[in-house]
């Protein structure tokens, strides 16, 4: 098992030793190896079981709870399509679909390219700009076709430093 | 437009500063309160005012914050996990007023003698958690957090905890699992305003509730309960409008403005449009027709026609959407959003979701209804609010639209897409 | 104490009891998957909906959660509750697959039962069932997750109850998994329960797949004799072969719960090597005949050297009927008094253990539980006898304080604390703890002059160990607040005076507080019945041997070999030995060594058998089949052979007591009485508990009794005056031999199953002293015993006492090598290979 760079490790046990009680960190902790490694992996999840003196199970227990910790690779952006009530209802063929299409993937691949990666997600709270999508925490809404393929065309160009999901 | 409480000084693009909270007001209210009027002073003023939580359940705040514990320390959790259906007012709200929230919440804290706030926000909010997170910074610096605010003898410091993304987490009793590390289910059998977050008394609001606080107390509750419009009311709302309207989006409206009005503030029905049905509070709430236009929308008169007011979230269906879509991408997100914990929820909606998809996909049987009916009732005595909830639409569908069921079974298809 | 109605029945409870608990008193079983009398109430299932129609609740409610409470009217058959019950069995169905014709839980399957009873039979959801992955989870738990129905018990008792962290639930909604993070076997040793807990068949027995239904087996009560601790069982037999162990409900003992030594450890009954015919140097012979062999060549030593030449040995893992037989026996021909133990120093400290019991301030294993604070000295539960680190979890779940004073690195699933000190400072620190504890007490004169007495003579110097002042006296603080105190002490690695002061240190936190409790950990499942029958003198028989007073030795269910610490003395004796008749049913050394052999039954077969466990309790073990060998094992792995037998192949065993009684017989010819029948009359005169036992009203035979006698009866303090243990030699370790959960123990290490899951043994050095030796963990040493040489890999350790050499008496290691306790060695003994 290779060991974290020692300045993520620190960082992270000083995140965890000021912290009144550590264990209020754990989902903090996740996001931060999801993001050293990309995605939450075995490896990472035993690191954050060493680093909370927890069993790696009960890391497991969380992890596989929740929509935003990956437990499999996942692209540099990941897509959190909505299919939520409004969104659904303005899809004109739905938005998931196409992008799947667009990029040749199912839901939760990874395209070719490690760029993107499709997930279904509901109700992101943007419904006053149905359709709407989520991508490493910046909101896409109104979308239609053209919108998306130029979003993805930015995203490919500029590949911005956004914030890889936290 | 109506008076503007809470989204007072909206600007379009971008948060009110600090400063310009300042200056029209902000903070004043901590600065009388932490003087002048003891916690409990506090709380009885909210008791009077007539503030109803506005996460979804309007349980009287003034009554909740009555009952918390001896114990110390003490937390206030702010929450914004907000992952409601049609429900994005928590965000509109902390992007318009940061501080108006962070007032609240100081507020709130001292009414019940918290010493810690955790401030509990969903993962597809982030933008806005690093907003309040940078707003926090700004009010430690002014000395409005943190140790002996204003150089009184109360001290409050508040984080921005992360949710990794879970509807269930917006249940109270789960949502204090989840931020001490723990799977969040619901624990029914704990008192939070005794045993709470790591055993200590706990108060859970919607951060909604919270930012009204420092209007109460700067005008008081007398003032506060005649802004509504209902009789029994008080406050404003901010009731989110989406779906078949012209212009979606967070109004601030009196409490208990008829529905028809609150449409007609976002623009009206979208052109083509004909009002079929809404739901009046989100996607816990039941489908209504058109006859209930007029409802007030608050509390009590949404009760009395045995539906919700939710989190006042409306969502417009017009003659294009097929109802039972509808309910069946709601039970399925429902379905995916379970926690797990208990059999109905856990296994009752994906049956339910099964029986939906077949109607919808035009092999829908007779038998079905009552099958629905009665899986919709027994939800009520599911573990926790959420399955209740998620029948909510279901029995909505059943009791006003089951005429669009039989549609379904006798064409043999959703009679919808035959229009196509 | 409200009072309900349930289903037109009226009952008083006490205040807090649950309404499914109300309901079962009436003999109405709520129907439920979740709620669990250990484990308590969750509220998860749904399935003991019922309907409340007066009183502070109304409508339907589930009855697990709800309290007992004045004025309510419960009914269980109202259609509404009916209804709504029918649909949560049909949602737990949904997913469920067909799997009953070759699932082992059929026909004891809560989900089956509750199927039918609950009235769902037609299948209405036509969707795809959604399936898992299995895992491994090692041998001993067999693990099919389609089957599951999310009912919660195992991640509850696996986590909360048992307080291991290596299972539990992952995923949310229908897709819930419950697992290992990856697979491997699971790490609690009380893994086991989850296959009795799991109310369908997710979790089964591994070793015992596919070998049966419940309706095939021959069931009974039986005992497990794994260590004193003496958990109830329910014994499965099929076929003339032991099959499973279950756990049964003993309130006192070990509540609903055992462990895995306890659960698999049975298999020693089924061994392939298991020595079923009666022997006479290497010929085999019949029964009949060799007990005529052994009468005749005993009573030839007899004649020759008088009756005290012949001496019987027994163990502590006999039952009374044998170790009662023996006694009776020697007794009878005039023998020398029979021992029962391995060697004289373990016998005297037993005796005292057992003599310092009674009835007020004995616990038994449950009541450990309501203790608020347990001071174990010198002992490492999880290794030696589990279930009491389970109990010793749950006292510390309602907030007792656990101190463990022990050298070993001793680990217990939850927060404790610990001084790691050698077994010749334990007396010291319970000492010290109690000055420091009762010194209020003591200088407010609240203890009555015997009290205050010993209390005035306790020792104050702090010893050199590295176990701070500091920590003795927050420890004593604790102490002194505390109002139900137990001191739990081992007879195994702590010094001859320590159980006898435990015992005084009890006396005088009682004397102080009103109430305090002792609880010993004792040598073998019948090591307290078995120091009730031994005569007061203990004697080495080996050194009897020696010097010539014993010629023949009848050696009777006990392996010296195993268990004798100096194995060469012990070999050169029985090489001197003019005669050697064994009786056991293990294939031992001692028996490949025997000049007549006659093999007995197991506990498992032929006739009931009384044992009685560490906290004096008196408890019977029923036979389940009539002996022989396995049919699997008779037709060497296809279908036995198709002849016909007037006999069970293999089916010569019989009773220890009988074989004894035969011998009886054989070495008297029709002279004097036959002892059968009248064994426990001839008990009750040899033991006044025995004698107790008679007058005691019926008693529930599955239950058990308590020997003890009443409170008072027995002497305040030690008559002895204690002598402060002398001081180690300088630079010297001590050699501990000590016990491991698996492996170990006798009986389970002829266990195929135990065997599977043996760790690998290893010698157990504190860090530092590894590291000052040029040694490091993993390293093979060669371990110079006074004895001999034992090669074995290092392990260290960080939190143990730093002066000691830790070994297990593994059954693959030949630690037989050392001449008498304690064992002292210079560090320089241990070589790296």
């Amino acid at each position: 098992m290779s060991n974290l760079p020692p300045e993520l490790k620190e960082k992270l046990e000083a995140q965890i030793s000021h912290s009144e009680h550590p264990r209020e960190q754990v989902i903090n902790i996740m996001y931060a190896l999801q993001k050293h490694y990309g995605y939450l992996s075995d490896e990472a999840v035993r690191q954050a079981a060493t680093l909370l003196d927890m069993n790696p199970l009960e890391i497991e227990e969380l992890a596989t709870f929740y929509d935003f910790i990956y437990r499999q690779p996942v692209g540099k952006f990941v897509i959190h399509v909505c299919d939520g009530l409004v969104c659904w209802m303005f899809h004109e063929g739905s938005v998931f679909d196409y992008l799947c299409k667009k990029l040749g993937v199912c839901a939760g691949e990874v395209t070719a390219d490690g760029l993107f990666t499709v997930l279904p997600t509901a109700c992101l709270g943007y419904c006053d700009h149905a359709p709407a999508m989520l991508i490493n925490g910046v909101f896409y809404g109104s979308l239609t076709p053209e919108k998306i393929d130029d979003i993805l065309e930015k995203l490919r160009r500029e590949f911005c430093d956004l914030i890889i999901c936290r | 437009m109506a008076e503007q409480v809470l989204l007072l000084n909206r600007q379009t693009d971008r948060p009110l500063s600090f400063d310009e909270y300042r200056k029209s007001g902000g903070y004043e209210a901590l600065m009388a309160t932490l003087g002048s009027r003891t916690p409990a002073e506090v709380r009885q003023i909210v008791l009077d005012s007539g503030l109803r939580g506005r996460g979804g359940a309007g349980f009287p705040t003034g009554r909740k914050w009555s009952f918390i514990g001896k114990e110390h320390p003490r937390y206030l959790v702010p929450n914004t996990d907000e992952m409601e259906p049609g429900t994005f007012k928590d965000r509109v709200l902390v992007n318009v007023n940061p501080h108006l929230v962070l007032e609240g919440i100081i507020l709130s804290a001292y009414a019940i003698s918290a010493a810690k706030g955790i401030f509990f926000i969903r993962p597809s909010y982030e933008m806005d958690a690093e907003l309040i997170e940078r707003e926090l910074a700004v009010a430690r610096e002014a000395r409005l957090l943190g140790n002996n605010i204003l150089g009184s003898d109360f001290s409050f410091d508040l984080l921005v905890h992360r949710s990794a993304g879970r509807y269930i987490c917006g249940e109270a009793t789960a949502q204090v699992n989840a931020i001490m590390g723990r799977r969040p289910h619901p624990n029914k059998e704990v008192h939070m305003t005794d045993e709470g977050l790591w055993g200590k008394p706990t108060i859970v609001n919607n951060v909604e509730t919270l930012a009204c606080v420092p209007h109460i107390l700067q005008k008081g509750p007398e003032w506060f309960k005649a802004l509504a419009r209902s009789h029994g009311g008080a406050g404003t709302k901010l009731y989110c409008v989406s779906g078949r309207v012209t212009r979606p989006g967070c109004y601030e409206l009196p409490i208990g403005t008829p529905l028809c009005e609150i449409i007609a503030e976002a623009g009206g029905l979208s052109p083509g449009s004909e009002l079929k049905a809404f739901l009046p509070g989100g996607a816990s709430t039941s489908f209504m027709p058109k006859k209930f236009l007029e409802v007030e929308m608050d509390f009590e008169p949404l009760k009395a026609t045995g539906n919700r007011l939710g989190t006042g979230a409306i969502i417009v269906f017009d003659q294009n959407t097929c109802l039972v879509g509808a309910t069946l991408n709601l039970i399925n997100y429902f379905a995916r959003e379970s926690c797990g914990f208990c059999t109905p929820c856990r296994e009752g909606l994906p049956f339910i979701r099964d029986l939906l998809r077949r109607l919808e996909n035009g092999e829908g049987k007779e038998e079905f209804i009552p099958m629905l009916k009665q899986m919709a009732h027994h939800m009520s005595k599911a573990y926790c609010a959420f399955a209740p909830g998620a029948a909510s639409p279901l029995l909505g569908l059943l009791n006003h639209f089951e005429a669009e069921i039989q549609e379904h079974i006798s064409q043999r298809q959703c009679p919808l897409k035959s229009l196509e | 104490m409200p009072t309900l109605i349930i289903d037109h029945q009226k009952i008083s409870v006490p205040e807090g009891t649950k309404v499914i608990e109300a309901a079962e008193k009436l003999g109405i079983m709520i129907p439920r998957f979740c709620y669990h009398p250990a484990l308590g109430s969750l509220g998860a299932c749904r399935m003991c909906a019922v309907k409340f129609l007066e009183g502070p609740v109304k409508g339907v409610e589930m009855s697990c959660m709800t309290d007992a409470a004045d004025g309510m009217v419960v009914s269980t058959t109202d259609p509404e509750a009916v209804e709504f019950r029918r649909y949560v069995i049909e949602w737990l169905m949904l997913n469920h697959p067909h799997d009953c014709p070759v699932c082992d839980e059929g026909g004891q399957c809560l989900l089956q039962d509750e199927t039918v009873s609950g009235g769902h039979g037609l299948r209405r959801y036509q969707g795809l069932k959604r399936t898992y992955e299995d895992q491994y989870l090692g041998e001993f738990v067999q693990h099919e997750m389609n089957r599951c129905i999310h009912c919660w018990r195992c991640r509850r008792f696996y986590q909360d109850f048992a307080g291991y962290l290596d299972y539990g639930a992952m995923q949310n909604g229908n897709r819930m998994y419950f697992g290992r993070f990856e697979p491997g076997p699971l790490e609690s040793p009380f893994a086991g329960n989850i296959i009795d807990l799991c109310p369908t068949g997710v979790l089964t027995d591994k070793p015992a797949r596919y070998q049966g239904r419940r309706w095939d087996f021959q069931r009974g009560p039986a005992l497990c004799l794994h260590c004193s601790l003496g958990c109830n069982l329910v014994g499965n037999a099929r076929y003339r072969q032991m099959i499973r162990m279950e756990g049964r409900f003993n309130d006192a003992v070990n509540g609903y719960f055992i462990c895995d030594r306890g659960r698999f450890g049975f298999a020693y009954a089924n061994h392939p090597d298991r020595p079923r015919k009666a022997r006479v140097g290497e010929k085999e012979v019949s029964l009949a005949e060799a007990l005529q062999t052994a009468a005749q060549r005993l009573a030839q030593i007899s004649d020759q050297y008088g009756s005290g030449a012949v001496a019987g040995w027994g163990s502590p893992r006999s039952s009374l009927e044998t170790l009662g037989a023996l006694q009776w026996l020697s007794r009878r021909q005039g023998w020398a008094e029979p021992r029962f133990f391995p060697h004289p120093s373990l016998e005297r400290q037993v005796k005292v253990a057992i003599s310092r019991l009674e009835t007020g301030i004995a616990v038994s294993l449950r009541d450990l539980e309501k203790s608020d604070f347990i001071l174990v000295a010198g002992a490492d539960p999880v290794n030696e006898a589990p279930m009491l680190a389970l109990a010793l979890r749950q006292a510390w779940r309602r907030g007792a304080t656990v101190a463990v004073i022990d050298p070993r690195p001793v680990f217990l699933p939850f927060e404790f604390e610990y001084l790691p000190v050698s077994p010749g400072v334990i007396d010291l620190c319970l000492d010290l703890l109690s000055k420091a504890a009762l010194s209020a007490d003591a200088a407010e004169g609240r203890l009555d002059p015997e009290a205050a007495g010993f209390y005035r003579l306790l020792t104050d110097e702090y010893p050199e160990n590295p176990v701070s002042q500091d920590r003795l006296a927050a420890l004593g603080r604790k102490l002194a607040e505390c109002r139900n105190p137990v001191i739990v002490c081992n007879t195994d690695i702590v010094r001859d005076t320590t159980p006898g002061r435990a015992a005084d240190h009890v006396r005088l936190l009682k004397a102080a507080k009103g109430r305090a409790g002792l609880f010993y950990l004792l040598p073998g499942p019948n090591a307290f019945g078995a120091a009730m029958l031994s005569a007061p003198e203990a004697v080495d028989l080996v050194e009897a041997i020696e010097n010539g007073s014993v010629k023949a030795l009848l050696i009777v269910e006990n392996d010296p070999f195993r268990s004798y610490p100096d194995r060469e003395r012990l070999t050169r004796a029985l090489d001197n030995l003019e005669l050697l008749v064994v009786l056991d049913y293990l294939p031992s050394a001692t028996v490949a060594r025997a000049q007549v052999f006659l093999p007995t039954a197991t506990v498992f077969e032929k006739e009931f058998s009384h044992y009685v466990n560490q906290e004096g309790r008196l408890q019977q073990t029923a036979p389940l089949h009539q002996s022989g060998t396995p049919i699997s094992q008779v037709g060497g792995g296809t279908h036995p052979p198709r002849t016909f037998l007037e006999f069970i192949p293999g089916g010569e065993p019989r009773p220890a007591a009988e074989i004894l009684t035969a011998l009886a017989d054989a070495l008297t010819e029709g002279e004097g009485d036959p002892a059968e029948g009248d064994l426990w009359g001839w008990l009750s005169r040899q033991h006044e508990a025995f004698h107790r036992l008679a007058a005691l009203p019926e008693v529930e035979p599955d239950a058990g009794v308590r020997l003890l006698p009443e409170e008072g009866a027995v002497g305040a303090f030690s008559p002895e005056p204690w002598t402060k243990p002398g001081e180690p030699p300088t630079g010297q370790l001590e050699l501990l031999l000590v016990d491991q959960t698996f492996g170990t123990e006798e009986l389970a290490g002829y266990s195929a199953y135990i065997q599977k899951v043996e760790e690998e043994p290893h010698l157990l050095l504190h860090a530092d002293l590894a590291a000052d030796l040029g040694l490091a963990a993993g390293d093979l040493v060669a371990l110079h015993l006074p004895g001999g040489e034992v090669t074995v890999r290092l392990k260290t350790a960080l939190r143990m006492a730093p002066l000691v050499a830790i070994l297990p008496r593994h059954r693959r290691l030949d630690w037989q090598k050392v001449y008498g306790w304690p064992t002292w060695i210079a560090p320089d003994r241990i070589k790296k290979l």
